[in-house]
């Protein structure tokens, strides 16, 4: 398929977006900021018969709390996100996850929906979803679905959505005042870069280095996002002094699965998620102590 | 006629803060670079690259691009009427490949097709019949007699040599000994454009080229060689430029560009390469393996070095002799060493191609004696500086490679500014302050220098012309091209100065063989130098032009000229440049002049060096703070300060951002 020979529909409302996609026979794929899906097509991996443009439907652009729940329209792009005086309080992992996309043009114009949909294990705002209990809202002509973000991804690049359902909404649980998160990358440069590994850490604290419990999700370390259990079960083993935080991000290489590829090696990637889960646990109890 | 400017104090635009001419348009975005440019009966050309990085070829087969629609023409080496290779030193790279392909960056055919598409599927349908050959991807295995033949010479492109004194004998002598091996890796310019620009030929035959390059006059040359073309028939455009750094000295796409635009009947054709194609076929840095031996006395005096540098020119030579050649005139660093033994070789290799980029060659070599310095340093107990400082040669002695310096040295100055600054001086309390447990922070320093010009055995010329316009103002033409650094407006500088009127008054020309007179390369540090001060030889021929001219519309003797700010004036009268103009074309006389200018060299070459000593260098120290996530291996550069000895500062302005980009 050569890219001039390629379609494009751009629906105005959701509903007519919606109603394509329940009637159309053709080989489509959805196309909003355009940072992955205009890469892709360049190399000739994304060739679909129509591309369907929603970078227009501005009502799934939006951030808002309503029922003890935050809501993110799937075309909230990381600016946007960035920008939210919601988020910074009561997402702060998610905030500081767009931080590192790419550059500020990604970021302009980069979706969350995208990176959702996306799949990549690599994608830098899933961890923060993870951490933050992230309920993806999946929509059809007269269906409607909310997946734990956990179940949401097959592998690299395949999600469970099917041909006439997209993303409609992303529910986070807001923080409470004692819960704190972090997000920490490592890519081979300082911007315009993709993960070698990035890891999204929220933690319930109590109080001085005690804590509940938390969530530990890694990225860039296996198909699909990576929740370190083992890890997360040791938070609540003692207050987090240098010494237990250095054995939890011990236990990390355990629960990751790497592989060699282009930006790393495998050994070098499993060394480093212990490296950061050590790195963001420093800074976390550092930033809460120093709150 | 009297000259106002005589004395530097008074100087109103050379050495001051001059804000740069090429700026507004560039900062706004206004400016164009050459691959901006679309036109409506526009073509795209595209070039079919080598599938392995060595192998022979036995078939091409374009009929099936040929016969796809939308394609305007496929040309293979058949299709080349004259020379089939190009190279500034040796044409030992085919413009595109007929028996052999020798790195995946090799040209074996180009397309002209309506839409970029239609190329790049044509592209795909050439079908090249290949026999692949064992790959050399190692300069040691290169060297070795297993390794297959990549030239008709061998795959040693250069060999050079310098010896001085007796090194065996210092050796056994010597109360210290470091010795190392260096390697540093291929590098990417990535320029903001990449490599790029368009061609087009017109009814008369006449053939334009407008693609960013560093020597216009060069490349019309390198094309008319391969077109058997007159050079005269060419125009080579090849300023503005989207950044360089050594990047565009060689032939990008000019001959590409030329070779299609005779096939595509006066339409215009353009190529531009997408970033990967840049990385594939684009110039890189030399990596190199430096092998060193240094050896001093207890007390710190350097007594030795030994060394062995190979440099990896990749499939063809472009600059990699000259590279070579200078990593080993500066592999001691600017100390003299009186016992040295030092040689590089360029190798041909199957790996991407391999010619200037900015340091040329020296960086490599930097690495290593700077190390050793250190390292001899710290095993004697002796502060870094006080070592570098006992050592540095002075203006009048003998450099480690043999030669008397004649030009300023500005090293030991340098040294000493370092030792006063803030960070060296409180270099341990910078230290200890890490901002996280894991992390570790280092002060070091290092002092290299570089030679300016060509070097022995290439000529080094200036050439500029000022002509004076309609409207009054003056056109500065320069041959040497504004790739960013600022040359454009040192020569509206030089020219303001003697021409004693304002910078807006000066409009400067680079870069165009139709427009501007051969000057040499904007490399090597020179065109600055070289360029300026061709117009600082122009402007005293426009001064007479103009107050000769004055003195007879006026009919008054010379000495009764005055030149004034922005106009000439004599008896009470006042003469406006426009108004001398309007004389000078109603009488049908030339409105411009010339200049030209010789860089001094020194007269004896060092035996087997190629190219040795230069007559000028230029001198840096830089003091650094760095940090080290001893975690992830991640390293800050958090502080840098620059202490270049850059002689007479011709724009204060532009000395910083300089300074800055160089890091």
């Amino acid at each position: 398929m050569l890219v001039s020979n390629i379609e494009m529909f751009s629906p105005s409302s959701l509903s007519e977006c919606l109603t394509y996609l329940s009637q159309s026979s053709k080989k489509h794929k959805l196309i909003a900021g355009g940072t992955d899906a205009a890469v892709r097509m360049k190399e000739g991996k994304w060739r679909p018969e129509i591309w369907i443009n929603i970078k227009n439907l501005k009502e799934l652009r939006y951030i808002e709390e309503k029922d003890g729940c935050i809501h993110i329209g799937p075309l909230t792009t990381h600016t946007d996100i960035l920008r939210s005086d919601l988020l910074k309080r009561k997402a702060d992992v998610l905030v500081e996850a767009a931080r590192e996309v790419g550059a500020t043009q990604m970021q302009n114009m980069g979706t969350i929906g995208g990176n959702i949909g996306t799949a990549s294990p690599a994608g830098d705002t899933i961890p923060a979803l993870y951490v933050l209990g992230a309920l993806i809202e999946i929509s059809s002509l007269n269906t409607k679905r909310l997946v734990p973000i956990e179940q949401f991804f097959i592998g690299p690049g395949r999600t469970i959505l099917r041909e006439n359902e997209m993303i409609t909404g992303i529910l986070i649980q807001p923080q409470h005042p004692n819960e704190i998160g972090i997000f920490q990358k490592l890519g081979p440069r300082k911007a315009q870069s993709i993960s070698i590994v990035n890891v999204a850490i929220s933690l319930k604290m109590i109080e001085g280095k005690h804590c509940h419990g938390g969530k530990i999700a890694f990225g860039s370390v296996g198909p699909a996002i990576i929740r370190a259990k083992k890890c997360e079960s040791l938070l609540s083993q003692g207050p987090l002094t240098e010494e237990l935080i250095q054995n939890i991000a011990k236990v990390a290489w355990k629960e990751v699965l790497p592989i060699t590829d282009g930006r790393a090696t495998a050994l070098y990637r499993r060394d480093m998620a212990s490296a950061l889960l050590e790195r963001g646990l420093y800074r976390l109890l550092r930033r809460w102590e120093n709150r | 006629m009297t000259y106002n400017n005589a004395n530097p104090d008074s100087f109103k635009w050379v050495g001051k803060r001059v804000k740069r001419i090429d700026a507004p348009e560039k900062v706004t975005g206004e400016l164009k670079y050459m691959t901006d440019y679309q036109f409506d009966n526009m073509v795209w050309g595209k070039v079919l690259r080598a599938e392995y990085p060595h192998a022979k070829i036995n078939k091409i087969d374009t009929e099936g691009a040929q016969k796809l629609p939308g394609v305007i023409c496929v040309l293979t080496h058949k299709d080349i009427p004259g020379f089939n290779g190009f190279g500034i030193v040796v044409p030992d790279q085919p413009v595109l490949c007929s028996k052999v392909v020798r790195c995946t960056g090799d040209a074996v055919a180009l397309v002209a097709a309506e839409t970029l598409e239609i190329a790049e599927q044509a592209l795909s349908l050439i079908k090249v019949d290949y026999e692949p050959l064992e790959v050399v991807a190692d300069v040691e295995f290169a060297m070795s007699s297993s390794a297959p033949q990549l030239h008709p010479d061998g795959n040693i492109h250069s060999h050079v040599a310098i010896k001085n004194g007796d090194t065996k004998k210092a050796f056994q002598v010597a109360d210290i000994i470091v010795e190392n091996t260096f390697y540093s890796p291929r590098q990417m310019h990535a320029f903001i454009e990449t490599e790029g620009g368009w061609g087009v030929m017109d009814e008369q035959g006449l053939i334009t080229i407008r693609c960013p390059g560093q020597y216009a006059y060069r490349d019309r040359m390198q094309i008319a060689r391969s077109l058997a073309y007159n050079p005269e028939r060419i125009r080579v455009i090849s300023s503005p430029i989207g950044g360089a750094f050594g990047g565009k000295d060689e032939i990008t796409v000019q001959i590409y560009l030329a070779l299609l635009a005779m096939h595509t009947n006066g339409r215009p054709v353009k190529i531009h390469y997408s970033r990967e194609e840049s990385v594939i076929a684009g110039m890189k840095r030399h990596p190199f393996k430096v092998h060193m031996k240094t050896a001093a006395k207890r007390d710190g005096t350097l007594l030795a070095n030994e060394v062995r540098a190979m440099g990896d020119t990749g499939a063809y030579a472009s600059l990699g002799g000259a590279v070579i050649a200078l990593a080993i005139e500066h592999s001691c660093g600017p100390y003299k060493i009186p016992n040295v033994d030092l040689e590089g070789f360029c190798i041909y290799t199957n790996n991407g191609i391999a010619g200037a980029f900015r340091g040329f060659g020296v960086n490599q070599v930097c690495m290593g004696i700077e190390t050793h310095m250190d390292m001899i340093a710290e095993k004697l107990g002796i502060d870094p500086i006080e070592l570098r400082k006992k050592n540095v040669y002075h203006q009048g002695e003998v450099s480690s490679v043999g030669h008397i310096v004649k030009s300023s040295v500005g090293t030991f100055r340098t040294l000493e500014t370092a030792e006063k600054c803030d960070l060296w001086k409180n270099r341990e309390k910078y230290k200890a302050e890490a901002s996280e447990p894991w992390k570790k922070r280092g002060v070091s320093l290092a002092t290299s220098f570089h030679g300016i010009g060509m070097g022995i055995g290439l000529p080094d010329y200036g050439a500029a012309s000022i002509e004076l316009l309609p409207d009054g103002k003056f056109l500065v033409g320069v041959g040497c091209e504004e790739i960013g650094g600022g040359n454009s407006t040192v020569y509206a500088q030089v020219a303001a100065e003697i021409l004693n009127c304002d910078i807006s008054n000066i409009q400067v020309v680079q870069g165009d063989t139709s427009r501007t007179l051969d000057g040499g390369t904007v490399t090597a540090s020179r065109s600055t130098y070289t360029g300026g001060r061709a117009v600082a030889t122009a402007a005293p021929n426009m001064v007479k032009m103009l107050t000769e001219t004055a003195g007879e519309m006026l009919n008054l003797p010379l000495s009764k000229i005055e030149i004034e700010t922005n106009h000439l004036s004599g008896g009470g009268e006042k003469i406006t440049y426009q108004s001398i103009y309007q004389y000078l074309y109603e009488n049908r006389r030339t409105t411009r002049v010339e200049g030209h200018f010789y860089l001094p060299k020194e007269k004896e070459e060092i035996e087997g060096s190629g190219g040795a000593p230069h007559h000028l260098y230029g001198y840096l120290t830089h003091v650094v703070l760095v940090e080290v996530d001893t975690l992830t291996g991640e390293t800050d550069v958090l502080r840098v300060v620059s202490i270049p000895d850059a002689g007479k500062v011709m724009n204060r302005k532009a000395l910083k951002a300089k300074q800055r980009a160089e890091l």
